[in-house]
């Protein structure tokens, strides 16, 4: 019996007492007729899988009940725990979609899912989930604190508790200037750091998160990538949804790509980005006679096609560094020979 | 406004519980067979299957309920409510306030009318200003979250949507109950600062007990109608000018509580003097015939209450709505129990011929009525005899008993179809003669014990004018000393004086060697509370009756010579014209108004008007007992809390509706309960219960349209087609029944204002006990609907 917790009670309403019955008769006869029509079926957890989605399928209907869009079709897949998990596609895949009926924002129109081993309609399983939505929706007459603290509320934590957690989060997300400011005040990068604060509030071990680099600067963007890192290393389960591919490969140990409701691809990063008849080496800087037996010994093994080149590093990479240098250096402005002389990491 | 509140008993409260729960029960049953098959229509079979799971994850919500969480979303709602500027109505009130002295304020009103309109003001200031703010509130909240998907979030913690219904719910009915208790505390200052000094007087909360209304026709019978003088509404009946006509008020319940301190002038005007005493108030409608000058317009008809204690008129009352019984109901009101008791005979002997006259299938002398007036009668002069508990009055109880019991028998054979009722019926009437006999027997023994066991008490009250156009409230008030000093009539005289002499005789102060003591006369003017004058004269007359052997000395003893009591041997002198009183007033004697003139809290109070032509209107709220006054603040405050309860309501059918609409269909739903609740519940409930009011359905009214046929005939058509008529017409009709039942009676809660502004208090239990129950009855439905409402609506639906 998964759906029905321990501290069920009974009233005195005739029908909860109807149903309170059949409530003991699930307990008396799991495996029974009556087990079989009430209960959702319980998957198998054996495997350690923190997320488990088996046939998920929904349809977006109109009014009248006439099929609008199929957004999900027969999904079947498994987070493990204490994996990064990143649900790749372009607009409209079904990736959003499928994160919300996992929240039970949605209901799936066919299929079963568990989550830390609930249904995904049982509330009691947000106990032990953090989630990030798409865009921050969180109340805007309400400051960092108020907002924390309110969350911290639903959840089973002393005042003492909330206020020690708030502090660090706040800390975390780097809003410790502007906590007793109202959320409407808030640019577009604060309000994700706070309601990424939100999500994590609980300290939850599986963590949902809906574009989390959306809206954020490169620093942020950094900050939240060495974020998931960091509750990785702790442990947790961290399934994001992004079409962010950088941002994915970054961070991901393994990636669903979904396009128009479908599993197109499920495997770990490094295996599915693996260029397998490619070599590439790379080393410090190397002089032109080097450069030259290098050659000679590639066309001794009939390879005509090497092309050598100096490493470049990535926007972002240049955008960090001058940000660091800008801090430590202030007035300074660098030439382009300064920047590229530089250590890339 | 109608301040004759009808009590609210236990009865009342099980009658709407076992309502209540069967509305419950249907909408339960209702919805979940709906939500089956919506999910059988978008599932199949399976459907049948997630609707259970679906059903039980909701019990296991409702169950697993923390107040933790509810107190965290409910100082959500305040600090949302606040933040969002609901405090600004404070603004808009203290703006009307500000103002509104310049239009209200007008000393040369009438100081009750002046009060009316400050708190009319105020109370209605805050009832409209608060219901914009309650109803968007309400309305707007849940829907707005929904639209900018802050609830989205709120959700994906472990919120269940019960938490987030209650939460909503309090978090604004806390926001409603400290506006209206800060806007209601600033409107009490402003009221009273407002009044001018006169007026503030007025300023009170008149705690009223009302009593049950009859009449006496002008030829003195008991009906239940007074006069109708022509007036299209029959609210208030009227009462003949200089005739027998009365109304009759019989109040009950009256005791010390009843009472209130008063002044009154001391003897010789030294003053005042504060006394407890009966406080009566009426709004008569005087109805002149006759023109007269502006002053005598406005001076009104004159009218004179009657307090009596007349068991007699209670116990026999019932005998005169028969014609043929008015006689003998006439001899026992009179105390004539040996002329009632020919008069028993009598009818005895019709009652034994119409039993020979059945036998032999001839018409019978007496009517069906006759028999039922008699059986009532003998009951309820049986009932009032035993309430008395007095010994002397048991064997006349049981006598009329038994002719009730005979009577009874007769009534219900005479009504039956049984086959065998004419073998029956003349049995019966000779057992009915048998005991009206023997009734008539133990009248006429016991005659002197019954007039002296049921007394007949009556203080007649001085007169006072009437206002036709209700003006002059003092005068319409009026207070009766607690000890109350009369003229006494020829019975109350004689009870009085054999009392006193019982009382004297029995401690053997009335003699003194072989004649009466020498100071009797004081004796009786300080014991008996009667002047010097009539105590001499008694005194002159019992020496006489000594001297001529009708009294005489029994030891330390007087009697009576042949051994009457004292109350008949004072009944005969009286008779004898003995004992006229040679002052002016006669015998002013003084009586207790609760010990004497009430009777297991019964209080009789007869009204009548004195002015030839002249009519005066009453029904039963327009003449009441003012107990002690309650503080005004006591009823504003009920008014309030009516008032608060309304908000409340309003926020729990807003906050549902929006669990599953939109802002602006959620305003428009809510909004038309509203309207509907407060408008037009009474009409729903009049065209579904009152037959006047039902008429014919849609469809059978368009075929008897067609047909040019009226109610009376019915349609023209087959049995058949009758019932396929009416069946169509009957689903209007139940949805018309469920509306009534889901839509609230909004009007319940106004009512407390209208008591507060007319200066009543507040009745508790009629008033605001139902409008709680009224708002707790809607919360618990409320609450599951919304919250299954919420937990099964896709929140991310597009």
């Amino acid at each position: 019996m998964s759906s029905v917790s321990p501290s069920y009670r009974c009233s005195v309403e005739p029908v909860e007492t109807f149903f309170f019955v059949v409530f003991a008769l699930q307990i008396w006869a799991k495996d029974s007729l009556v087990s079989s029509v009430f209960c959702a079926k319980r998957l198998d957890m054996s495997n350690d899988a923190v997320i488990e989605i088996r046939n998920l399928s929904k349809i977006y209907r109109d009014f009248w009940g006439r099929k609008k869009v199929q957004a999900v079709k027969s999904l079947s897949m498994d987070v493990k725990r204490g994996e990064v998990f990143g649900l790749l596609g372009p607009n409209g895949s079904g990736k959003t979609t499928t994160m919300k009926m996992l929240l039970g924002l949605l209901f799936p129109t066919s299929g079963e899912m568990t989550i830390l081993g609930k249904a995904a309609s049982d509330v009691s399983k947000n106990e032990r989930i953090g989630y990030l939505p798409e865009e921050s929706y969180l109340y805007r007459f309400l400051n960092a604190d108020e907002t924390l603290d309110f969350y911290g509320r639903l959840f089973k934590m002393t005042a003492a508790e909330r206020n020690r957690r708030a502090d660090e989060l706040i800390e975390m997300v780097g809003l410790g200037k502007a906590r007793r400011r109202q959320l409407k005040e808030y640019s577009k990068g604060m309000a994700r750091r706070i309601g990424l604060a939100q999500a994590l509030i609980n300290d939850p071990d599986l963590v949902l998160l809906d574009e989390p680099t959306s809206g954020l600067d490169p620093i942020g963007t950094r900050e939240m990538k060495d974020l998931i890192l960091r509750l990785k290393a702790e442990g947790k389960t961290v399934v994001m949804c992004s079409h962010q591919l950088a941002d994915v490969q970054d961070v991901c140990d393994r990636i669903a790509v979904l396009f128009q409701g479908e599993l197109k691809v499920l495997g770990r990063v490094e295996d599915l980005l693996e260029v397998r008849n490619e070599m590439q080496m790379r080393t410090s800087n190397l002089s032109d006679a080097a450069m030259s037996d290098i050659r000679e010994v590639l066309k001794k093994h009939n390879i005509s096609d090497a092309t050598f080149s100096r490493p470049r590093a990535d926007l972002e990479e240049l955008f960090l560094r001058t940000v660091r240098e800008s801090g430590e250096r202030p007035g300074r402005r660098f030439t382009t020979e300064e920047i590229a002389g530089k250590p890339g990491r | 406004m109608d301040f004759d509140v009808t009590p609210f008993t236990l009865q009342d409260m099980a009658a709407s519980l076992k309502s209540w729960l069967l509305i419950l029960s249907i909408l339960g049953a209702f919805s979940l067979l709906l939500g089956m098959l919506l999910c059988v229509a978008r599932n199949g079979a399976a459907g049948i299957g997630i609707f259970f799971k679906g059903l039980l994850g909701f019990l296991n919500d409702v169950g697993s309920v923390s107040p933790r969480r509810i107190r965290a979303l409910t100082s959500l709602t305040l600090k949302e409510a606040i933040r969002r500027k609901a405090l600004l109505v404070f603004a808009v009130f203290a703006l009307l306030l500000m103002f509104a002295g310049w239009f209200l304020t007008n000393s040369n009103e009438r100081a009750e009318l002046q009060v009316g309109i400050h708190i009319a003001f105020i109370l209605q200031t805050i009832s409209w200003i608060m219901m914009p703010v309650v109803f968007f509130l309400s309305c707007w909240s849940l829907p707005e979250d929904i639209r900018i998907r802050s609830l989205h979030t709120v959700v994906t913690k472990p919120a269940r949507r019960i938490e987030i219904v209650l939460g909503r719910i309090i978090g604004m009915g806390i926001v409603t109950l400290t506006i209206l208790a800060v806007m209601g505390g600033i409107g009490y200052l402003w009221i009273v600062r407002q009044l001018p000094t006169e007026a503030k007087k007025q300023l009170t909360c008149r705690v009223p007990v009302f009593g049950h209304l009859q009449f006496i026709n002008p030829e003195g019978q008991p009906s239940l109608k007074g006069i109708n003088v022509g007036d299209v509404w029959d609210f208030r009946s009227h009462i003949a000018g200089n005739s027998r006509s009365r109304g009759v008020f019989v109040f009950d319940g009256i005791d010390d509580s009843t009472l209130v301190t008063g002044t009154e002038t001391g003897e010789g005007g030294s003053g005042t003097l504060q006394i407890a005493g009966l406080r009566m108030e009426c709004r008569f409608e005087a109805f002149r015939t006759v023109k007269g000058s502006e002053s005598s317009v406005r001076k009104g008809v004159t009218a004179q209450y009657t307090l009596s204690n007349n068991p007699r008129e209670e116990a026999f009352g019932l005998f005169s709505q028969s014609e043929t019984l008015r006689p003998l109901a006439d001899a026992l009101r009179d105390a004539q129990f040996r002329t009632a008791a020919n008069r028993m005979e009598e009818l005895a002997t019709k009652v034994a011929a119409d039993g020979e006259a059945a036998k032999n299938k001839q018409n019978l002398e007496l009517m069906p009525a006759d028999y039922m007036g008699l059986q009532l009668g003998s009951v309820y002069a049986a009932g009032v005899m035993r309430d008395r508990k007095d010994v002397a009055l048991e064997s006349a109880a049981t006598a009329f008993q038994k002719v009730a019991e005979r009577g009874g028998d007769l009534v219900n054979i005479m009504a039956s179809n049984a086959e065998d009722k004419h073998e029956k019926i003349p049995g019966l009437h000779e057992a009915l003669s048998q005991s009206m006999k023997q009734l008539a027997s133990l009248l006429d023994q016991e005659a002197d014990t019954l007039h002296e066991h049921l007394p007949k008490l009556e203080v007649v009250l001085p007169s006072f004018h009437v206002s036709e156009y209700h003006e002059g409230a003092a005068e319409n008030v009026k207070f009766v000393p607690r000890t109350v000093r009369f003229s006494a009539d020829a019975e109350t005289q004689c009870r009085l004086l054999a009392r006193l002499f019982e009382m004297i005789n029995e401690t053997g102060q009335l003699v003194e060697g072989a004649g009466l003591k020498s100071d009797l006369a004081a004796q009786l003017e300080s014991e008996g509370k009667i002047s010097v004058a009539n105590a001499n004269l008694v005194v002159e007359v019992l020496t006489e009756q000594l001297a001529s052997g009708a009294l005489k000395v029994d030891g330390s003893k007087l009697v009576v010579a042949d051994g009457q009591r004292w109350f008949h041997f004072f009944d005969s002198l009286i008779q004898k014209d003995l004992l006229i009183s040679a002052e002016s007033e006669g015998w002013m004697i003084e009586r207790d108004l609760i010990k004497d003139l009430t009777h297991d809290g019964y209080l009789r109070v007869e009204v009548a008007c004195l002015n030839d032509q002249m009519y005066l209107g009453m029904a039963r709220p327009d003449l009441f007992l003012r107990k002690p006054d309650r503080d005004f603040l006591v009823g504003y405050g009920k008014a309030l809390v009516s008032t608060s309860l309304m908000m409340l309501l309003i926020i729990v059918l807003g906050v549902t509706v929006s669990c599953i609409v939109k802002g602006p269909v959620a305003l428009f739903f809510t909004f038309t309960f509203f309207i509907v609740g407060q408008f037009f519940h009474e009409f729903m409930r009049e065209l579904l219960y009152n037959p006047a009011q039902q008429g014919m359905g849609a469809i059978a009214s368009a075929v008897m349209t067609a047909q040019h046929r009226n109610p009376q005939v019915g349609m023209d058509v087959s049995e058949a087609t009758q019932r396929v008529v009416q069946g169509i017409d009957a689903v209007p009709r139940a949805m018309l029944w469920g509306f009534s039942e889901i839509v609230p009676d909004f009007s319940v809660f106004n009512s407390a204002a209208g008591f507060v502004e007319n200066g009543f208090d507040v009745p508790f239990f009629e008033t605001v006990v139902p409008a709680f129950l009224i708002f707790l009855g809607f919360l618990i439905p409320c609450v599951l609907i919304a919250s299954a409402l919420l937990k099964f609506r896709e929140l991310e639906s597009k």
